[in-house]
């Protein structure tokens, strides 16, 4: 008897949630289903159910992804994108994981003093010294250049801490060994300590690349050249066109979407860990 | 000798971090702080001198900071309970749901996943006067609402797509916090025949507070950090309803070239962060600290 109740409460609550969680992605249907419909079709159906269904697949389906895709730079904007999140992603790497390591592995002077200011740094917002930034990239002559975006993005305190976390724990006698070898300290750090620390470069990659794809401020201030933009920046240059239809904007909206989706789905576990470690690890 | 060479070994490792953020974080943090007492313009520097305090009762004179100020407390204050609670009571939900536990996961994680810039740009159509939540309310008799394009509710507006956004971040760092809890407690409170609700409030609760000052104090300051999403859907308007304070850094910093008084907000703003990260070491650590001991009271 208290099981079968125990069984209505279960099903009665997951059909609630279902409810809700429907309610919730309401905008997220209505641009999947609209991104397919020409403008006129999106008015149309505005006030009936069908606004949440997308059209019968047939001729002009794909017309605003076409449109997206051939007649803006939309292209060029991801490909940059991409480009830049590599070039973040292996310098990242490379200047926070020695970093890391030095303050995991070798006593140098000072070391736990530099330990205590990187934990410092975690806690300074980048808006306090965006300003400041933007005016050195300037004077410097870098704006519109890669190396502009890229170089002050490169050492982050977050990262190199995470790194110092992992390499701690790594055993000392195989760098003590390495040493008896003569082996190259920095050969043994891409050739042994990297690759026995996969987790947590797939972990920083990964955040790397969401940071580079999803960032607003920093790109919308360095780049203000067309043929440069980042795809966020891209799409504001994109949606805020008055020939772009409403129709394209959601399609454009839905592509940018795209790879981080894959991203998510590809290293959910990492991601899920990563954001509940944040949490346990500071709660 | 191994000293020695250690020291250069460790300095070599370190040192491309070292030079980067000597160049792109001490020297702007240094700069920022001694600009913020000067009337440095940038597209004046000979005519630099010292003010002082001047830029800070300067800006909290300036009405537009002041608008900015209250705008952003407003944002804090709207998003942070809403935001909290609102993950709280999905990862709950989550937890006890026994169906499709994974759709629901997944469901409320997918906001998390858009951009800020995609994000504002959809809810733009949302939000647009013959929109789709205009059409939908005219179905339950309610007028059409001005939303982001009025004065009054262009700021509610603006914080209620944040927390969609938002909350399903904060409810993966809730459900794995629920999932730590230790399912004995549970097991001895079945025992005690206690109702779900003094289970919720004896176990749950206080297993969960240190998670909770946490979420409270990182949304805290996230919504304070607020500018994208005013700077994509309504520039900072109507009459300057949903501008904030690192949107007025930004214009008065990058935009008008007043580096002095973009450096005293920016000084401003950044105490105020390190005060509620302050806040929140210690309200944690106070927490550890009892545990520790009820630990070893227990042993």
């Amino acid at each position: 008897m208290k099981r079968k109740k125990q069984k209505i409460f279960n099903i009665a609550l997951a059909v609630i949630m279902l409810i809700m969680s429907l309610f919730f992605l309401f905008p997220v249907i209505w641009m999947l289903a609209n991104s397919f419909k020409p403008d006129a079709a999106i008015t149309a159906d505005m006030n009936s159910a069908m606004a949440f269904v997308p059209p019968a697949p047939g001729k002009g389906f794909f017309d605003n992804y076409k449109a997206i895709l051939f007649d803006t730079s939309f292209i060029r904007y991801m490909l940059n994108t991409l480009f830049y999140a590599a070039i973040m992603i292996v310098s990242g790497i490379i200047v926070n994981g020695l970093a890391g390591y030095a303050l995991a592995k070798i006593k140098f002077p000072f070391r736990d003093r530099w330990l205590a200011v990187i934990m410092m740094l975690m806690v300074i917002p980048a808006e306090t010294i965006i300003t400041i930034n933007f005016m050195f990239v300037s004077k410097m002559g870098l704006l519109n250049t890669v190396f502009g975006y890229v170089l002050p993005m490169i050492v982050n305190p977050f990262n190199i801490f995470l790194f110092r976390q992992v390499f701690v724990s790594l055993p000392d006698d195989v760098w003590e060994a390495a040493q008896l070898d003569h082996c190259n300290p920095v050969k043994y750090f891409f050739t042994m300590v990297l690759p026995m620390s996969k987790t947590v470069v797939a972990t920083v990659s990964v955040f790397t690349f969401l940071n580079v794809w999803n960032d607003y401020l920093w790109p919308s201030l360095v780049f203000t050249s067309s043929n440069l933009l980042t795809a966020q920046i891209g799409l504001n240059s994109i949606t805020s066109n008055d020939n772009t239809t409403m129709g394209q904007t959601l399609a454009v909206i839905t592509l940018i979407t795209i790879p981080v989706i894959i991203i998510y789905s590809l290293f959910s576990k990492q991601i899920v860990e990563g954001v509940i470690s944040t949490g346990s690890k500071e709660g | 000798m191994k000293n020695k060479s250690n020291s250069i070994l460790g300095m070599a490792f370190f040192g491309p971090a070292l030079v980067l953020m000597t160049i792109f974080l001490f020297i702007p943090m240094i700069l920022t702080l001694i600009y913020s007492f000067t009337d440095y313009f940038a597209l004046n520097p000979k005519l630099t001198h010292f003010v002082w305090f001047e830029n800070f009762s300067a800006i909290f004179k300036d009405d537009l900071f002041t608008t900015a100020f209250g705008n952003t407390v407003k944002f804090v204050l709207i998003i942070v309970p809403l935001q909290t609670l609102g993950a709280l009571g999905l990862a709950l939900l989550i937890n006890r749901v026994t169906v499709c536990k994974r759709y629901f996961k997944v469901a409320f994680f997918i906001p998390v996943v858009m951009s800020l810039a995609v994000v504002s740009n959809l809810w733009m159509q949302i939000y647009s006067p013959e929109g789709i939540l205009n059409t939908m309310l005219s179905n339950f008799g309610v007028e059409p609402q001005p939303f982001i394009y009025g004065a009054s509710q262009a700021l509610p507006s603006i914080a209620f797509m944040s927390v969609w956004q938002g909350v399903g971040y904060q409810m993966i760092i809730f459900l794995g916090g629920l999932q730590a809890i230790n399912p004995a407690l549970y097991e001895a409170a079945e025992m005690d025949h206690a109702s779900s609700w003094s289970r919720f409030k004896d176990i749950t609760l206080p297993e969960l507070k240190p998670l909770c000052v946490f979420v409270f104090i990182t949304v805290t300051i996230g919504a304070f950090r607020m500018i994208v999403q005013p700077m994509v859907m309504t520039g900072g308007g109507p009459s300057h309803s949903t501008y904030t304070i690192v949107y007025d850094i930004y214009e008065t910093g990058t935009v008008n070239w007043e580096i002095g008084l973009a450096s005293a907000m920016a000084i401003v703003f950044t105490v105020f962060v390190v005060i509620l990260t302050i806040i929140q070491t210690v309200l944690t650590k106070d927490k550890e600290d009892r545990h520790e001991k009820k630990k070893a009271k227990d042993i």
